[in-house]
C-alpha cells in the first residue's frame, strides 16, 4: 500500500518546474512527478483531471491542460478562491506537491475524429479545452475544421496570452477572441461570447462543440448552439463539482446516479439533460 | 383534553391569516411527539398536547423569518421566542404565540428504558406520577424520575409572551420541588478540577461530531457557518478526540453565555446522551452573577454581552 | 463448511476473553447511556463482558470498526534541509491487526455489503477499508427483539439474515446456536466451548420464523422505491413540505450503518501532520459547497432529496437493485424531530403512482 498505484488516497510526490502568472487570479503550475519511471509511464487522455496536494493545505481538483502528446511536465492552472489554492498560489519552482492522477474520464476525442470541432471557452474555463485542442493539433489529419472562441471579462483576464498570437497565426485553425467590454488596445472582438458566436455562425453539419466556462456562460452558449442547429449529443462540457476522494467513494460529487469524478467531468449535453437538475 | 381544544378552536381562527402554525403531533407512539406542521384546518386534527410534547419549537422561527408563524408554546419555549425577539432573529409582527399552562414534559429516553422500549399506547401525567401503557402491561414512575430536569425546577410553566392562551391560568400542575436528583451542574462542582476534566474526556469521547446540539439550538446563530468546521480561522481540527470535540461545546457555550435560555434541546437532542447543558447553565450563572441577567424574560431587555457600558454595577475593576 | 455448533451463554464470555488474545474484539455491551459496541481489553474482558448485551438492537452501529469516524490516511512532515530546500516525507499508515465484531444485528451487517460494494469496487479499491475488512470477522446475532422503528423485511432484508456477517448465532433457551458461514468464520470457531449441534439446526430455524414474524409491518416494500423516488426529484413541493421539521443536524448520517460519505482534510502542527479521513454528512451546508460559493444543494429539503435519493434510487439503480439502507430504525429513534423515513418514503412511492393518471393506488 506504500505506491500510488496499490493506493488510491497516496499522491505522486511532483516537484513544481515552473510557475507562471497567467492574470491576477490565476497562476499555471508545470509539474514533473519525481519518479523518473512513474513520470514516463504516466499515461492519461485529453480531458482527465488530478488532484493536487498541497500536505497541510488539503488537496482540489484542476484538469491536466497540458496534452498527453506533450509529456515533457504536467501541467495545471488554478484560479485563487480559498485556502488551497491560495497555498498553491505561494508555491514556486523546486516546491514539492502531491499528485493524484489521471482521474476521471476524457473527452470522447476518438468519436470526435473526421469532424469540425468548435471549441467555446470562457476565462479559466479555456484550460480544459487546451489538453484537447493541443492533442487535436499534435494529431492534425485526424480532425476537421478546428475553430477557438474564446473570450474573458477583459484582456487582462485571459489565460495562456503568451499562447494565443501562436494559435491566432496557425492557418490549420481559426481563432476568435473576445472580451466582454471595449479595452485600450485591444485589436480583437468585443462582445459577450454567446453572441460572437453566433455571429460566428459555425456550421453543426458534421461538428462538435466543447465549451466551458462560467455556468452562465455556458448556459447561454448552449442556447446559442442550438439557435445554431447543434443537437445536443454534439455539445460537450466538462463540470466542475466539489471532490474529496476523485475516485467515486466519498458520496460528494453526485449527480443523481452519476459521480462528476468518475462518470464525468467530461459529459455531453444529451447526457446532462438526463441527470436530475442538481448542478 | 379542554386545553387542546381551546387551542385548535385559537388556531383555527388565526389560521387564515397565518402561512403555517407550528405545534405538536403524535410520533412514533403516546410517548414520542414530533413537531407539526400545520397549514390548512384538516392538519389540525393531528394536533396534541400533553407531557410528550417535549420539542422546543421556536427553533424553527429563525427559519422562517419572514413569513406570517403561528408557535405553540410552552413557558420555557417562550423564553427563547422572547430571546430571539430581543436580537432581532425574529419579527413580532409576524409571530402568533399560542401559549398554555404546562404541567411538565418527559424525559423520553429515560421512560423509553422503563417502558423496556415497548410502544406505549398511553401516557398520563398527574398525581404526581406518570403512568404509562405498553404492550406488555402498566409502568408508572414517580414524578422526579420522569419529567425532564428542567421541569422539577420549573418556575414559568405558563407562556410569557401570547396571544392567544388557552386558560385558564394558574392550572398547571406543578412537580412537588423536594426530591429532585442532582443535576449535572452540581455533581461537577462537587469534584475537583481533575475529575471533572476526566468526567468531560469520558463525555466527548463518545461525542459524534454530529451536531445535533447545535442544529437544535434556537439561539444557535452561525449552523451553516460553525467555527468547528471553519479553516479559516482553525480553530478545531476535524480529529476524533476529546480535546478538539470539548473545544467545539467551549465555544458552542461561549456564544450561547447569556443568550440560552436552558431549553435543554441541546442534550435531548444528543443521541449519546451526553450532558452538555451543564456547560451553558455555567455560563448562565456567570452572566447572572455579573450582570443580573436571565435570558429570555424581558423582550425589551438588551442582553449583556450585546452591549457595553463604561461602569458595570457589579465588576469593579478599579477595586482589584 | 462447518457443521452447525452450539454454544452456552454463560460461555460467551469466555470465548470472547480467549479470542481477545489474538483480535480486538468489539462487543455491544450496555453502558450508563444504553447498549453500545465497546472494545474488550483482554485482561478485562471477564469484568466488561459482564455487561453484554446481546437481546437488543445497539443504540449506535458497529459502524466504526470497518469505517472509522476518524482514521489518518498518510503522515507527512517537512524538514528544512542545509541547502535551503524543504523535502518532504509522506507516509501511508494502514490499518493493523485481526478483529473480532461480535454481537452486530444483521442488519448492521448487511450494512457492510453496502460499503463492500463501493469500497471495493472494480476501479477504485479502497485499501483501508479492504484491510479491515480482510481482517474482521463478522459474528452477528439473530433479532428476536425488534424495535418499533425497525424494518429490515421492507428493504431485503431479515432479522436472521447472513449477507456480510461470517457467522450466525441464534439464541434458544440455554444459548445460541452458531452457524459458520465463511472460513473466516470457521477459524474463530476453533474453541473447545462450543460443541456440536446439527440435531438442534430445526429450532434455531423456528427461531428465526418467530423473528421475521416479529418484525413490524412497513408501509410498504421499498425495494420498489428507486423509480418513484427518482421521478419526484423536481417535487421540490413534497421535499419542502416533507423536510419542515427536520433540523439538518447530522444525528440520523451519524447513526446510520449504511451511511459512509467522508470527508478527506489535512491537519497540521508545524511541520508535521496527517491527512485524515473522517465521517462526513451531506445534510450539512458545506458538503457540497463549491470554492466558487455556489452550493447545488442549498437548502435541507435539497439535501434531504439527496439522502432519500441515494438510499433509495441512485445506490440501488449502481448496484442491481440493492438499497442503502438496512432498515435499522436507527435515524427515526435518534432523530431529535422523529423524522421518519419510513413514512417519507412511503409517501413519496404513493405520490409518484398519482402523478401517472393510468395507475390506480389503493
Amino acid at each position: 500500500m506504500n505506491s500510488p498505484q496499490d493506493n488510491l488516497y497516496l499522491p505522486y510526490m511532483a516537484t513544481i518546474q515552473e510557475v507562471v502568472t497567467e492574470t491576477p487570479a490565476i497562476k499555471t503550475f508545470r509539474v514533473r512527478l519525481n519518479d523518473p519511471a512513474a513520470m514516463d509511464n504516466f499515461q492519461f487522455e485529453p480531458g482527465q483531471v488530478g488532484q493536487l496536494s498541497v500536505f497541510g493545505a488539503g488537496e482540489s481538483t484542476f484538469v491536466i491542460n497540458s496534452p498527453p502528446t506533450r509529456k515533457e511536465y504536467l501541467q495545471f492552472s488554478v484560479m485563487k478562491v480559498g485556502e488551497l489554492t491560495g497555498k498553491l498560489h505561494s508555491l514556486r519552482a523546486g516546491d514539492q506537491i502531491g499528485v493524484r492522477a489521471p482521474l476521471g474520464n476524457a473527452f470522447p476525442y476518438r468519436q470526435m475524429q473526421g469532424k469540425d470541432i468548435v471549441f467555446i471557452g470562457g476565462g479559466i474555463g479555456m484550460a480544459p479545452l487546451r489538453t484537447l485542442l493541443l492533442y487535436m493539433l499534435d494529431n492534425r489529419g485526424d480532425y476537421g475544421k478546428i475553430t477557438l472562441l474564446y473570450g474573458a471579462r477583459s484582456p487582462a483576464d485571459m489565460a495562456f496570452s503568451y499562447e494565443l498570437p501562436q494559435w491566432l497565426e496557425r492557418d490549420d485553425m481559426h481563432t476568435v477572441l473576445t472580451v466582454d467590454n471595449p479595452a485600450d488596445e485591444w485589436p480583437h472582438r468585443v462582445g459577450l461570447i454567446p453572441n460572437i458566436l453566433k455571429e460566428m455562425n459555425p456550421s453543426p453539419q458534421n461538428a462538435v462543440a466543447v465549451t466551458c466556462g462560467p455556468p452562465i456562460m455556458i448556459k447561454f452558449t448552449i442556447q446559442a448552439l442550438h439557435e445554431l442547429g447543434f443537437a445536443d449529443e454534439q455539445i460537450i462540457t466538462t463540470l466542475e463539482k466539489r471532490m474529496k476522494c476523485g475516485v467515486g467513494i466519498c458520496g460528494r460529487c453526485n449527480i443523481g446516479t452519476e459521480y462528476v469524478c468518475q462518470d464525468g467531468p467530461v459529459f455531453s449535453y444529451a447526457q446532462l439533460k438526463k441527470l436530475p437538475n442538481e448542478l | 383534553m379542554p386545553q387542546l381544544e381551546s387551542l385548535k378552536d385559537a388556531i383555527a381562527k388565526a389560521l387564515p391569516e397565518l402561512d403555517v402554525v407550528i405545534a405538536w403531533g403524535r410520533g412514533l407512539d403516546a410517548l414520542g411527539a414530533t413537531p407539526l406542521f400545520i397549514t390548512k384546518p384538516e392538519d389540525l386534527d393531528d394536533m396534541i398536547l400533553g407531557p410528550s410534547c417535549v420539542h422546543n419549537l421556536a427553533t424553527y422561527l429563525p427559519g422562517l423569518r419572514d413569513r406570517k408563524v403561528g408557535i405553540v408554546v410552552k413557558g420555557c419555549d417562550s423564553r427563547s421566542v422572547i430571546e430571539l425577539l430581543q436580537e432581532g432573529l425574529a419579527d413580532r409582527d409576524n409571530l402568533t404565540v399560542f401559549g398554555f399552562a404546562c404541567s411538565g414534559v418527559v424525559n423520553v429516553p429515560r421512560l423509553r428504558g422503563a417502558a423496556d422500549r415497548h410502544p406505549v399506547q398511553s401516557m398520563e401525567h398527574d398525581s404526581g406520577q406518570v403512568r404509562l401503557q405498553t404492550d406488555t402491561g402498566p409502568v408508572a414512575l414517580p414524578e422526579a424520575e420522569a419529567l425532564a430536569a428542567k421541569c422539577l425546577t420549573c418556575t414559568e410553566p405558563e407562556a410569557l409572551i401570547c396571544d392567544h392562551f388557552a386558560g385558564p391560568h394558574g392550572t398547571a400542575e406543578r412537580a412537588a420541588a423536594s426530591g429532585n436528583p442532582q443535576g449535572t451542574l452540581e455533581r461537577l462542582e462537587a469534584m475537583d478540577f481533575e475529575s471533572r476534566f476526566r468526567f468531560w474526556e469520558q463525555e466527548m469521547s463518545r461525542c459524534l461530531r454530529c451536531y445535533a446540539c447545535r442544529s437544535a439550538c434556537p439561539l444557535c446563530v452561525c449552523q451553516d457557518h460553525c467555527a468547528a468546521q471553519s479553516r479559516n480561522p482553525h480553530w478545531v481540527t476535524q480529529e476524533d478526540t476529546p480535546r478538539e470535540k470539548l473545544m467545539f461545546q467551549a465555544i458552542h457555550a461561549l456564544h450561547l453565555a447569556g443568550r440560552c435560555t436552558e431549553c435543554g434541546e441541546c442534550e435531548r437532542a444528543c443521541p449519546m446522551d451526553i450532558p452538555v447543558l451543564a456547560l451553558k447553565q455555567a455560563l448562565n450563572r456567570e452572566i447572572h452573577r455579573l450582570f443580573d441577567y436571565r435570558a429570555g424574560t424581558d423582550p425589551q431587555a438588551t442582553p449583556p454581552l450585546f452591549h457595553f457600558k463604561e461602569t458595570e454595577e457589579n465588576i469593579k475593576e478599579r477595586d482589584w | 463448511m462447518a457443521t452447525t455448533l452450539f454454544i452456552q451463554r454463560g460461555d460467551i464470555a469466555a470465548w470472547l476473553a480467549d479470542t481477545a488474545a489474538t483480535h480486538t474484539v468489539y462487543a455491544p455491551l450496555r453502558d450508563k447511556t444504553g447498549v453500545h459496541f465497546h472494545r474488550l481489553c483482554a485482561q478485562d474482558a471477564a469484568a466488561q463482558t459482564q455487561a453484554l448485551e446481546l437481546d437488543r438492537q445497539a443504540q449506535t452501529p458497529p459502524k466504526n470498526v470497518l469505517l472509522p469516524a476518524c482514521e489518518t490516511l498518510l503522515e507527512f512532515s517537512y524538514a528544512k534541509q542545509e541547502d535551503g530546500s524543504t523535502s518532504l516525507d509522506v507516509q501511508p499508515v494502514m490499518p493493523q491487526g485481526a478483529v473480532l465484531l461480535f454481537g452486530p444485528r444483521p442488519c448492521d451487517a448487511r450494512a457492510f455489503t453496502v460499503f463492500d460494494r463501493v469500497y471495493d469496487a472494480g476501479r477504485g479499491k479502497d485499501p483501508y477499508y479492504t484491510a479491515r475488512r480482510a481482517a474482521t470477522v463478522v459474528a452477528s446475532v439473530v433479532c428476536t427483539r425488534p424495535e418499533q422503528s425497525c424494518f429490515c423485511t421492507a428493504v431485503g432484508g431479515a432479522p436472521d439474515d447472513t449477507e456480510g456477517s461470517d457467522i450466525l448465532f441464534t439464541p434458544v433457551q440455554d444459548g445460541f446456536i452458531v452457524r459458520p458461514l465463511t472460513q473466516a468464520g470457521e477459524a474463530v470457531l476453533r474453541h473447545p466451548l462450543f460443541t456440536e449441534a446439527a440435531h438442534r439446526e430445526e429450532e434455531a430455524a423456528d427461531v428465526c420464523a418467530a423473528a421475521r414474524a416479529a418484525v413490524p409491518c412497513a408501509p410498504a416494500d421499498f425495494t420498489a422505491a428507486p423509480e418513484p423516488v427518482a421521478a419526484l426529484f423536481d417535487d421540490m413541493e413534497f421535499w419542502q413540505s416533507v423536510t419542515a421539521k427536520c433540523l439538518s443536524c447530522g444525528a440520523c448520517t451519524y447513526l446510520c450503518p449504511t451511511c459512509y460519505c467522508f470527508n478527506i482534510t489535512d491537519e497540521s502542527n508545524g511541520l508535521e501532520g496527517r491527512r485524515l479521513r473522517t465521517w462526513d454528512n451531506c445534510m450539512s451546508f458545506q458538503f457540497t459547497l463549491e470554492g466558487s460559493g455556489h452550493n447545488p444543494r442549498p437548502t435541507k429539503a435539497h439535501r434531504y432529496r439527496n439522502r432519500i435519493g441515494h438510499k433509495f434510487s441512485y445506490y440501488p439503480r449502481i448496484h442491481d437493485g440493492a438499497l442503502s439502507c438496512v432498515g435499522c430504525g436507527r435515524c427515526i429513534s435518534s432523530c431529535p424531530v422523529t423524522m421518519d423515513i419510513r413514512r417519507i418514503v412511503h409517501s413519496a412511492m404513493q405520490r409518484a403512482q398519482c402523478a401517472t393518471p393510468e395507475q390506480a393506488h389503493e
